[in-house]
């Protein structure tokens, strides 16, 4: 107990005793945390992004010209039920020619004496799924109710929007891989740095009788601080980002979205940063004293 | 307590030493002495188990070199206290936690340490300094607290190496005075010196080591 006590001391020394080489370590994990976690919220949030720009995509289904309002009515509710449908909203011969006067300034049914637009409808699609949207089917299934004319949509720009966002999906865990690798690193090399640095100290310890976890504990403690000090102002650091991200989409751009931070990214980056810390003081330490 | 059987070892640069026969028993002051590099070190690095005999065998305190483990290296080490001519002082803890460190390896309670430091300090003659920094302290000062640094864990057996090497002649003499001191509470001491007008005349076996070849004086 005695024992554990002073190494749990030395390490808290350590750090004091060798400040600007923790400051270094501090700050070198600080930037690699705040990378690893501006990567997690971001793939948190990508799903936002693609929300959004699924809420843009739109279906216009154009019926045949001899289809009453009512009986449009019956083909919506069909339209509806189709996999990958949010929403469906009728637009009446009616409305039609509202809309057009809005748009050319024209009745065109004072002009020709009767309405020629046809009973349309305005299809929405599911936003919520993780996966490739693929908005062929649902246009396949459209065009298969018999009194459907013609169907419009932006096929190419939703399937670049979609093969793309699959495209960093699949990768970020990579990157995420490759910065947590980076970080161990960073980690380990600190350790290494401030282990070579003591030499002295380890040699004079192993001469008066220390054993290899006498000597290497203050180390590993040294590294869980460094770890431990580096996350906390990791974690303001992120949340202030990211409300100022959120500052300045809300202000400057007509994108309505929100960045969320998830406290689960915080739960998760704490260990990882534990552990990572015990990993590279561990292996910088044993790898001096083999 | 220490013994050397045809104890041979070579640096990887050709020197060391050669065919080596020691005796040294429990309570005995022994003095080593030869020109610098003549494998006193070396032989110091053998008996607490830096390096180990390429031929032959070194036994100390019972543990021989041919089967002891790197496991139990610490604590053979526990119950020999090391003296050098670098002294060896962590410059970034002051003269208490220097000499403390020993009791904190051998897991002394936090209220026996303060007592025990001054008990050494007492000893070499440091009572007041604890405080001081090792760059604060002269280089005869600095020695003895790495002796008292040495004595405070109550080792059977203390190596001093060229311990006077840094020294000033009245500092050099002090420290033997210190040593023979110590020497007389029952403890085994090896000292290794090239000055040989220092330990002649005290009426303790002396070994040469010449070339790599020891021989009794």
């Amino acid at each position: 107990m005695n024992k554990i006590l002073h190494l749990l001391g030395e390490g808290f020394k350590n750090i004091w005793r060798h400040k600007m080489t923790a400051l270094t370590a501090i700050l070198s994990l600080f930037i690699a945390l705040y990378i690893v976690g501006v990567i997690a919220t971001a793939g948190n949030n990508t799903h936002k992004v693609l929300h959004y720009l699924r809420s843009k995509y739109k279906i216009e289904v154009f019926f045949s010209q001899d289809v009453s309002n009512e009986k449009a009515v019956g083909f919506i509710h069909k339209i509806k039920k189709i996999e990958g449908v949010r929403t469906a909203t009728i637009i009446e011969k009616e409305d039609a020619v509202r809309i057009f006067k809005d748009q050319f300034g024209e009745d065109i049914e004072e002009l020709l004496g009767y309405n020629p637009l046809p009973v349309s409808a305005v299809v929405n699609v599911n936003r919520n799924q993780r996966n490739f949207f693929n908005v062929e089917p649902i246009i396949k299934e459209i065009k298969s109710i018999p009194s459907v004319d013609e169907v419009r949509y932006q096929g190419n720009l939703i399937n670049k929007i979609e093969r793309n966002y699959k495209r960093v999906i699949d990768k970020l865990p990579y990157l995420s891989g490759v910065i947590v690798l980076i970080a161990v690193l960073i980690i380990y090399n600190t350790i290494k740095l401030s282990v070579y640095s003591r030499k002295e100290v380890i040699e004079t310890l192993q001469l008066i009788g220390a054993s290899n976890t006498f000597i290497k504990l203050p180390f590993i403690i040294e590294g869980i601080l460094i770890g431990i000090i580096s996350a906390i102002l990791v974690f303001p650091s992120l949340f202030i980002s990211v409300k100022a991200f959120n500052y300045l989409i809300d202000s400057f751009s007509s994108f309505n979205i929100k960045v969320n931070f998830d406290p689960f990214i915080l739960v998760w980056m704490f260990f990882i940063v534990i552990l990572i810390s015990i990993i590279g003081s561990y292996r910088a330490a044993s790898n001096f004293l083999k | 307590m220490i013994e050397f059987k045809n104890v041979s070892y070579a640096h990887s640069k050709g020197y060391g030493v050669n065919s080596l026969n020691m005796v040294i028993d429990e309570g005995d002051f022994t003095f080593l002495i030869g020109p610098t590099g003549s494998g006193k070190t070396t032989l110091m690095r053998l008996i607490y188990f830096d390096i180990f005999p390429d031929t032959g065998l070194v036994k100390v305190n019972g543990n021989k070199s041919t089967d002891v483990s790197k496991r139990k290296i610490p604590n053979i080490r526990k119950s020999i206290g090391m003296v050098f001519q670098d002294y060896k002082l962590l410059k970034d803890r002051n003269l208490f936690e220097n000499v403390a460190l020993p009791l904190h390896v051998l897991g002394y309670n936090k209220r026996e340490i303060p007592d025990r430091v001054d008990e050494a300090l007492d000893l070499v003659g440091l009572v007041g300094k604890e405080m001081h920094y090792p760059n604060e302290l002269s280089g005869g000062e600095q020695q003895r607290a790495s002796l008292a640094r040495a004595i405070i864990k109550e080792p059977d057996l203390i190596l001093a190496d060229e311990p006077t090497g840094n020294l000033d002649p009245v500092a050099s003499f002090e420290l033997v005075r210190l040593l023979e001191t110590i020497h007389e509470t029952g403890t085994t001491i090896l000292m290794a010196s090239h000055n040989y007008n220092l330990i002649k005349g005290r009426g303790r076996p002396i070994y040469e080591l010449k070339d790599g070849v020891l021989r009794i004086r």
